[in-house]
């Protein structure tokens, strides 16, 4: 359609006194003419004729069908109209018209059912079936019989039988087909009944020999194309957990690759357990094995770069797979760890230490320091105190080598208890039973763990598992949430009631034993773990409120710990793991430190919160300060000048001064000792450890977070006690070991200053809340619309005036007719009257 | 069984026996049986119940009331002399419920001063001599002997002062405790227990008159009585000048500044003589110095006092043992108070800047939340400071200029320093910190953040707020822990031999 173009001089022009680019305008233009001629019209549409009704009654409905609807035509309309009639005549009951509703069946089944074909078998099988095997006449016959065949077939065929003998032969042979068609027909059904019985029982057995076919398959060798391939594969996807805190999401990503890769490799590595017979190329340092010889091959000189991978080949051969390059030279950093037997872990502990020190000045050659250790491990521990000192000295040029053998040993610490610790776990599961059920309630779970060591606990829980797997029956899932919580109530009340250094050990070995089943059921049923952790969580918390002032039972390390073991701590925010930050920081602000007990506790929850912050490299500052605090408590108070101290600590107690001169000799291990957490008594040899743990403590909260702006002031309270401390009465690696940390006092490092710029966009927004925002606009509305409202009804106003008066003017104009006409008239006929009259006076 | 039904049994008979006592004059003995009950000491609160039903019935019968006719001397009937022993008994009776309040048992003692308050009710309504125009008067001698034993120097009466609160809604009860309190007030330096009664009874008294006005001793036209706040507020000046002479220990001290600062300051007629006073108590630190702080403000706002250091004097007490005492919201609430003037100097604003934010580095997660606020309004009320947060021309320094050790703000050097502790805040391992710490990062809001809100969070505050926050997403780790120890970053198996 064309657009009529207008009239220029009907066109108004809104003045614009400023012009700003780029907006657009609606009201810029008007038509005044055009708009005023639609609105009257509107208004004889409407209100004229409403006008015209004013008053009236009676008015006239227009109930023709499809009149008013524009959209009709006029055919539309007919069709609509003879419909109607049509329908009108339907509805009289017509008496002849029967059984119109009725529903057509044939033998009980509507014609409807029928025609679906539902039974589409039979008819199957009749049409594949021989023509012969149906029920029904064959052609021959029919053409025979029913059409007599005449004449012309009896000449045809000799010795023919007669109709009747005829009828009965047929008659005979079609029972014979039927009963013949019948028991086919139940021979069949049986067999595949029997088929779907025996294929529920061999279910099981079929599933599980595919995955050893496959492993059979898998296992001679993978070739590079494979190995490629299935990276790929594993590398697309990509898990949720990934969800980190914005800013350090970039320098995460890398490692988080890692990671993802380690995840994969484990979970392969898991299948293959029972076979422990595997041999392992590659030694790490630390391995502690009997049967270790040491290996002078070239090719598994290692050393790492900046991610802590190795970047030479390295050929690992696992369950007769063999697995080579960069990427799987991980494969050595074996998890499965060890629930070991504790002089085991003792002697590798001293072990990790000396290493890490050791491999800071000879980091370069792994294989010399291999079997630096191993002698060191044969040696006495005092041995290797010498290197030590000069080696502490240069911790400060290679803290980044240091972190990175930190790990590294760590991981080699794991894998040197693997093999031991297959071994008693073989052993346990040959003792075992092989199924278990799972337990109804939190006593049978009790009842079933009385009285087994803590390796066969951890089987039992992981053959619960396998018994009942998810995939088995359909309840299991809960159920396996139920054996989570049960797990946790059972937890919960070992270190409970553990109250000697026995108990409290073994609470601890059954607790390492049942993480990793823990960690297994919460993947399997991710919601209930989180929301049956929330809930201790919770409970203890509630606890602890009641009773504000005292560290609560050990269950709340252990859970502690838990959390850190199941859920990523580093997480900016995490359902779970910031809520427990919360508790672990009110206790270690709150609780009182009065004894050896209160110290170790407060000790162990610092050393999670290094844990949980290691990652993320967050702060906080209830765990430095009782840090400072207990090297507040070393410091000899000299009476006159009275040190302050921060809450809970008090400035006058002095629990942790050293009376006498101590040397190394007499006492094993500086690690803390589950035991700590018992014994009231403070030794000697216990208040070094826990300096010594404190400073080290120290240290790593240092490094985990020199890069924030304020490290030093952060450590300003614990550097000023730490000088206040004399260090005759300590034995040598102490001494040594914060002097160290001294030198090392931190440079500021100043970052740039935040930079803030106003954001200016021309706008001015009024401050307000959005409820009052929302009020303010209606208020607005409500105001123009009533103008609006005014205006027209002025304009209706206006319209029916002019129509009133028209009609007025009209009524005038006829009665000034009438009147003209009638004086007309009149006028008329007393002319003629006169006429009469002149004529009568003009006669006489 | 026995022992439950028995003291029912007891009560029950000692009602009786009261009853029977209220029947007959006969039974006279019922009397000095339930008093010799009652001073063996057994079933007290029944026994001074069924004293209380006995002296109430007996004032409200008016058989106690002698009759005396002017210029004659009293009758002897039996009538009389048996009038005349009930009497002695009864006002031995009362000293036996006095003594009452004295007891170590709360309950006695609640019980015992409520049955004495009732009965000298009643007395008040029905006056045991008639007084001629008065309806009705308040046995001033009984009443001072409860205030007396009240205020005891042997035991705290916190629970019987609280009891006591309730008899204070009453106006004449009100009145006669201000005009007694004077003579009851020791001169010379009583003990401390004494002064803590003291102070406590004070804290609870009421200057002016209550709003429904009821009255305890007297009827329900209790026209006669007037209320007169002039008597009163005199009445607390002389009972000042006494309690300000005493010796006070740390607690006293403290609650002492608690009812000056709550009740007492503004009636009182010369305040200036407190800045004295103020003072001392301002340098005795910690919590005593907080509420002096409070006093001398209130002295500055509204008697013009002029005090050179007050800001000195307020830096100091910023010291990081604050977030461990009790008036740390006060504290928070007072320096919001002292600093609200935008015309103080900006390197004096920038000093306590500093402080709180240095203070931040060790404070529990709800003070840095606290904290972080303020900061950000004090910045917003002194523009200058925001060299603090953004200093273009400020390049690097080595180390922070800003001088935590110096005791006078304005020489802190903290104008040239920056706030480096905010920035390191936001890697506070709190979501809830590190996003209050983050507000340095944006433009500032044009409105200030609302202190009184957050003033008085705790951790559990937090707590609860953590938990209830909820996300579908349920992360879990993703490596499988061998036994107890990470496969990255363990920590603990590395400190803990377990």
């Amino acid at each position: 359609m064309q657009k009529k173009s207008m009239n220029p001089f009907e066109i108004h022009v809104n003045k614009e006194k400023l012009r700003v680019l780029g907006k657009k305008q609606k009201n810029d233009r008007g038509l005044p003419g055009v708009s005023r001629i639609k609105a009257i019209e509107k208004r004889k549409r409407t209100l004229l004729q409403e006008y015209k009704l004013l008053n009236k009654s009676n008015k006239f409905m227009d109930k023709r069908i499809g009149e008013k609807s524009h959209s009709m035509t006029d055919e539309d309309r007919a069709m609509a109209r003879f419909t109607a009639v049509r329908v009108k005549t339907h509805n009289k009951k017509n008496i002849f018209n029967l059984a119109d509703d009725e529903v057509l069946t044939h033998r009980g089944q509507t014609l409807s059912e029928i025609e679906k074909f539902d039974d589409p078998r039979s008819d199957d099988e009749e049409s594949l079936d021989d023509v012969n095997n149906t029920g029904k006449l064959d052609k021959q016959f029919v053409e025979d019989a029913h059409f007599g065949g005449g004449i012309l077939k009896r000449t045809g065929i000799e010795g023919a039988k007669t109709h009747r003998e005829l009828i009965d032969q047929l008659i005979a042979e079609s029972k014979k087909r039927k009963a013949e068609k019948q028991k086919t027909k139940e021979a069949t059904l049986e067999l595949t009944e029997k088929l779907d019985s025996d294929w529920k029982d061999l279910l099981p057995i079929i599933s599980k020999s595919k995955k050893t076919e496959e492993d059979e398959v898998g296992k001679p060798k993978i070739d590079d194309y494979d190995k490629v391939m299935r990276e790929l594969k594993f590398e697309a996807r990509g898990t949720v957990s990934d969800r980190l805190k914005s800013e350090d999401e970039l320098a995460k990503e890398e490692k988080e690759k890692l990671e993802q890769l380690e995840k994969e490799r484990l979970e392969r590595m898991k299948g293959f357990i029972d076979e422990k017979t595997s041999k392992l190329n590659h030694r790490s340092a630390d391995d502690l094995d009997d049967d270790f010889v040491y290996d002078s091959d070239p090719e598994y000189m290692l050393s790492y770069n900046n991610e802590g991978e190795s970047n030479v080949q390295v050929h690992a051969e696992i369950n007769g797979k063999s697995f080579s390059g960069n990427h799987e030279n991980s494969e050595e950093e074996t998890p499965e760890n060890a629930e070991s037997s504790d002089e085991e872990l003792e002697t590798d502990s001293e072990d990790g230490l000396s290493d890490l020190k050791e491999q800071t000045s000879e980091s370069e050659d792994e294989n010399v320091n291999n079997t630096v250790n191993i002698k060191a491990n044969e040696s006495a521990f005092k041995n290797i105190i010498t290197p030590d000192e000069e080696d502490v000295q240069k911790i400060n040029n290679s803290e980044h080598e240091k972190e990175e053998t930190n790990v590294d040993s760590l991981q080699e610490k794991i894998k040197n208890d693997l093999l031991k610790r297959k071994e008693i776990m073989e052993n346990a599961r040959k003792e075992l039973p092989y199924t278990f059920s799972l337990p109804e309630c939190y006593e049978s779970l009790q009842k079933t763990f009385e009285n087994q060591s803590s390796n066969h606990q951890s089987v039992i829980i992981e053959r619960m598992i396998k018994c009942n797997h998810q995939s088995l029956a359909e309840g299991n899932k809960d159920n396996l949430g139920l054996l989570f919580a049960y797990l946790l109530q059972y937890i919960n009340d070992l270190f409970a009631e553990a109250s000697n250094a026995e108990s409290i050990k073994n609470s601890f070995d059954i607790f390492k034993a049942i993480v990793p089943q823990l960690f297994d059921l919460a993947q399997v049923n991710v919601e209930n773990s989180h929301n049956s952790i929330l809930e201790v969580i919770k409970e203890k918390h509630g606890e602890f409120r009641r009773k504000s002032k005292v560290y609560p039972g050990f269950e709340i390390l252990s859970f502690c710990k838990l959390i850190s073991l199941l859920f990523p701590t580093s997480d900016f925010r995490h359902q779970i793991v910031t809520p427990t930050l919360v508790f672990i920081e009110q206790m270690l602000n709150k609780c009182k430190v009065r004894n050896k007990r209160d110290l170790s506790y407060g000790l162990f929850l610092s050393t999670l919160i290094l844990e949980y912050t290691t990652l993320s490299k967050r702060y906080l500052p209830a765990a430095i300060n009782f840090l400072s605090g207990i090297l507040h408590m070393a410091v000899p108070k000299t009476g006159v000048k009275l040190l302050k101290v921060l809450p809970p600590f008090k400035s006058t107690s002095s629990l942790l001064v050293l009376v006498e001169n101590y040397s190394l000799e007499s006492f094993k291990s500086l690690q803390m000792d589950s035991t700590d957490l018992l014994e009231n008594e403070i030794k000697e040899e216990y208040k070094i450890r826990v300096l010594y743990n404190t400073l080290k403590l120290l240290e790593d909260f240092y490094y985990n977070i020199k890069e924030l702006s304020s490290s030093s002031e952060i450590f300003e309270r614990p550097l000023r006690y730490l000088e206040l401390i004399p260090t005759l009465n300590y034995p040598k690696e102490v001494q040594n070991y914060y002097i160290a940390m001294e030198t090392k006092k931190p440079k500021a490092l100043r970052l740039y200053e935040p930079k803030i710029e106003e954001i200016y966009d021309g706008k001015r927004f009024k401050v307000q809340s959005k409820k009052k925002a929302e009020r303010d606009k209606m208020l607005h509305k409500l105001k123009k619309e009533t103008k609006g409202a005014l205006r027209e009804i002025r304009r209706d106003k206006a319209f029916l005036g002019r129509v009133k008066i028209h009609q007025r003017l009209q009524s005038d104009r006829e009665r000034k007719d009438k009147v003209k006409r009638i004086y007309a008239e009149a006028a008329l006929q007393q002319s003629e009257l006169n006429e009469l009259d002149r004529q009568k006076k003009r006669k006489k | 069984m026995s022992q439950l039904e028995k003291p029912m049994k007891i009560s029950k008979q000692l009602r009786l026996k009261a009853q029977e006592f209220l029947t007959s004059k006969k039974n006279s003995e019922c009397l000095a049986e339930i008093v010799r009950h009652f001073d063996c000491g057994a079933d007290q609160p029944s026994c001074l119940l069924a004293l209380e039903l006995i002296f109430t019935t007996l004032l409200k019968e008016k058989q106690m009331l002698i009759e005396v006719v002017p210029l004659k001397p009293v009758e002897k009937t039996p009538e009389n002399q048996y009038k005349e022993w009930l009497r002695n008994a009864y006002e031995e009776c009362y000293a036996k419920v006095l003594h009452s309040l004295e007891s170590g048992s709360h309950k006695i003692q609640i019980q015992g001063l409520s049955t004495a308050m009732n009965i000298l009710s009643q007395e008040g309504k029905f006056p045991l001599e008639s007084k001629g125009s008065l309806d009705s008067y308040v046995p001033l001698s009984k009443l001072k002997s409860v205030l007396m034993k009240i205020l005891s120097n042997k035991q705290n009466n916190m629970q019987l002062i609280n009891k006591y609160t309730e008899y204070l809604l009453f106006d004449d009860i009100l009145f006669f405790t201000w005009k007694l309190l004077p003579s009851l007030t020791a001169k010379s330096n009583p003990n401390d227990i004494y002064i803590m009664n003291y102070l406590l009874l004070l804290e609870k008294l009421q200057v002016y008159q209550n709003n429904d006005a009821r009255i305890l001793c007297g009827n329900e036209n209790g026209s006669f009585f007037t209320y007169e706040e002039t008597v009163t507020i005199k009445c607390l000046n002389k009972i000042w000048h006494c309690v300000m002479l005493w010796e006070h220990t740390p607690q006293t001290h403290k609650q002492l500044l608690i009812v000056l600062l709550e009740k007492v300051l503004t009636h009182l007629e010369k305040p200036l003589l407190l800045t004295d006073f103020l003072m001392d108590s301002l340098d005795v630190g910690g919590p005593v110095s907080l509420l002096a702080l409070q006093g001398i403000f209130t002295m500055i706002q509204v008697h013009n006092l002029d005090y050179p250091n007050i800001f000195g004097k307020l830096y100091s007490m910023f010291e990081p043992e604050i977030f461990h005492t009790k008036y740390k919201a006060r504290l928070f609430y007072l320096s919001d108070l002292f600093l609200s003037s935008t015309h103080l100097p900006e390197n004096l604003v920038a000093a306590f800047v500093k402080r709180l934010a240095r203070l931040a580095l060790i404070a529990p997660s709800e003070d840095i939340i606290i904290i972080c606020n303020f900061i950000g309004n004090l910045i917003l009320r002194h523009p200058g400071l925001k060299c603090l947060l953004n200093n273009p021309d400020c390049g690097t320094a080595s180390t922070d200029p800003y001088i935590m050790e110096e005791r006078d703000p304005l020489k802190s050097n903290a104008i040239s320093s920056s706030l480096w502790e905010l920035q390191t805040l936001q890697h506070h391992v709190l979501q809830s910190v590190a996003s209050a710490a983050r507000f340095i990062n944006t433009p500032l809001p044009s409105v200030e953040w609302d202190l009184s809100k957050i003033l008085d969070n705790t951790g559990d505050d937090i707590f609860d707020k953590e938990v209830k926050k909820f996300s579908k997403l349920i992360v879990l780790q993703f490596e499988k822990p061998c036994g107890a120890s990470l496969i990255k970053d363990e920590r603990i198996m590395q400190y803990w031999n377990l």
